[in-house]
């Protein structure tokens, strides 16, 4: 057995979640499958072309004026930094108890689970706090900073490369949860990140080689906010849109930003996994391997897992687009089908990311509050309002929590379905061609949602006495 | 898509999430606690026996900890300390009104030692 799983779990600090019920299971798998179907069935003979790919969007002018004036981003801009240097400064110098360390919350439960979420319900707010381009920019107000080299085609792969190295940090290293280390690698990643921008040009390298910048992009599509620039880069109009349409709007392709969004499955599935008992029975099965390597076992096995997660949740995706394009029955580009499919899969890793956030978001996020009196835990009195703060479970009763999961996952698969409908009927042009060829994306689909549903309804601990 | 059809699919949605409310709340709202009581025995601050203890939403537990080593047994979410002497019980009774998969930890090195799994 690993030792002291509950500590490890996740970035840090325990999780409050409970299997959700066989009933409730069953209920949820069951339903999956009839919405599934009766959509299949509404949607039947819908648009196809170009025509599948319009959807409704509205301009606001409050919103247009306010992105306009250049205050969001230098508001943001400003948290972000702040935050950044909090997490540097507490990650050092305050306690080494995570649980009482604010780098921990600010890094693992704000930003890594709840700036994706919010991203995905609001808008990219990451562009508006990515501490890195406001640093960049103060810098270049001061400097002229031109890049130095050209960054050769890379596609997304160094972003993908610094993504899967982050969700090492936090699921396989065992050590997401020691605050100096998680300083040390923020001050790492900054220092790598305003290098490249300097040498490589600003947004040269945020969108190939910096992982949360290619993360959120792919995230915010899913979101309900459309900014439209002017040819000079200033912001023409800002449009609200229902959330998810956002998905079908032309993107880049290439095998590079399918494995990103493979990863963004593979590496949220693999957090849950890990808590259940068929993972204790795989590091079981394999403790001849791993023992004899000492502390870099519990590392190798855990990054073996995820590897492995990874691949196999490509291939099964490669293996069904191969499919959907066989039943489409019209000649087209595997590459960009594939890369256009990938990303109607966002909306089941959002809603999973949500389900599997949940708790950690109502109450752990909670644990920061008190903190703020003795951020470096010195024996401060700066806020003693807050210092005997007790977090509130009101959110967090069982019944409330399955609910929340159930219905967050439901929603995300259906939103999925409606996408993945919409691009088939642009790709594949005929209406009988598109539905024919949604079979098997449904099923991959119907696929990856009972496999959130199976984790979630997991046992996160084994009696053993 | 048609008016209707978009209609006819947030419907659909719409029964679904209905439904699923009312299974799960309506079970959960009618139960009454017990009251429980549960013995576990620490050894060497390292194991736990039975290493999983289980409760239900509004029962009066009553744990009592059995430690062949003084030191302190935190039972987390509830926030509850036992403080352990060799050979002695501590006990302490309180309302389950959080559920939870709440750690137990031997204090002072932070192993885990099992879990308290308050459930529906």
């Amino acid at each position: 057995m690993i030792p002291a799983a509950g500590i490890f779990l996740h970035g840090f600090g325990q999780r409050y979640d409970l299997p959700i019920s066989l009933a409730l299971y069953l209920y949820a798998a069951a339903g999956v499958v009839v919405i599934s179907f009766v959509l299949v069935v509404l949607f039947a003979g819908d648009q196809v072309g170009a025509r599948a790919l319009q959807y409704p969007r509205r301009p606001v002018r409050w919103l247009t004026a306010a992105a306009r004036s250049g205050w969001p981003q230098r508001i943001g801009g400003a948290i972000g930094v702040l935050a950044l240097v909090a997490v540097v400064i507490t990650g050092l110098f305050g306690s080494t108890n995570p649980v009482y360390n604010p780098s921990e919350y600010l890094v693992w439960i704000y930003f890594w689970a709840g700036l994706v979420i919010f991203t995905g319900l609001v808008g990219n707010l990451w562009s508006l706090v990515n501490p890195w381009a406001a640093i960049y920019d103060a810098m270049s107000r001061v400097v002229r900073l031109g890049p130095a080299w050209k960054l050769p085609d890379v596609g997304v792969w160094p972003a993908a490369a610094a993504y899967f190295a982050f969700a090492c940090l936090e699921l396989t290293t065992g050590m997401a949860n020691r605050p100096w280390l998680v300083a040390t690698l923020a001050i790492a990643y900054s220092t790598v990140t305003l290098a490249g921008m300097i040498l490589f040009g600003r947004d040269e390298w945020l969108e190939h080689c910096e992982a949360f910048t290619v993360l959120f992009g792919i995230v915010a599509r899913f979101g309900p906010v459309e900014a439209e620039s002017e040819e000079t880069g200033r912001i023409a109009t800002v449009y609200l849109r229902p959330w998810g349409v956002g998905l079908l709007k032309p993107a880049p392709t290439g095998w590079d930003r399918v494995a990103f969004v493979i990863l963004m499955l593979s590496t949220l599935a693999f957090d849950g996994i890990l808590s259940t008992p068929a993972w204790q029975d795989f590091t079981v099965a394999l403790e001849p391997v791993w023992l004899p390597m000492g502390a870099l076992g519990f590392f190798f096995v855990r990054t073996l897992g995820l590897v492995l997660l990874s691949v196999a949740f490509l291939l099964v995706f490669i293996t069904f687009m191969e499919l959907v394009v066989y039943f489409g029955r019209r000649s087209v580009d595997l590459k960009e089908t594939v890369s256009a499919f990938a990303l109607t899969l966002v909306p089941i890793a959002l809603v999973y990311n949500a389900a599997h956030n949940y708790s950690y978001l109502v109450v752990q996020a909670q644990g920061l509050i008190p903190l703020l009196n003795d951020p470096l835990a010195r024996g401060w009195h700066l806020w003693p309002a807050v210092a005997t703060f007790k977090p509130s479970f009101a959110l967090a009763q069982a019944s409330t929590v399955w609910y929340a999961q159930v219905v967050l996952i439901v929603l995300g698969h259906v939103i999925a379905v409606y996408l993945a409908h919409l691009r088939a009927g642009e790709r594949f042009r005929t209406a009988q061609r598109a539905l024919l060829s949604q079979y098997p994306m449904l099923l991959l689909m119907v696929l990856y949602t009972m496999t959130s549903l199976w984790i979630l309804a997991q046992p996160i601990t084994r009696e053993t006495g | 898509m048609s008016r209707n059809r978009i209609a006819a699919a947030i419907g659909i949605v719409a029964i679904f999430v209905v439904v699923g409310g009312l299974l799960i709340y309506a079970d959960a709202g009618n139960r009454r606690g017990h009251n429980r009581t549960l013995d576990v025995t620490v050894t060497g601050g390292k194991t736990m026996q039975p290493n999983l203890i289980r409760a239900y939403p509004n029962d009066t537990l009553t744990i009592n900890v059995t430690s062949d080593t003084d030191g302190e047994v935190h039972l987390h979410v509830y926030d509850i300390q036992f403080a352990t002497k060799a050979g002695q019980t501590v006990s302490h009774t309180f309302k389950a009104d959080k559920t939870c998969t709440c750690d137990i930890e031997w204090e002072s090195t932070g192993t885990g030692l099992g879990q308290l799994l308050v459930s529906p």
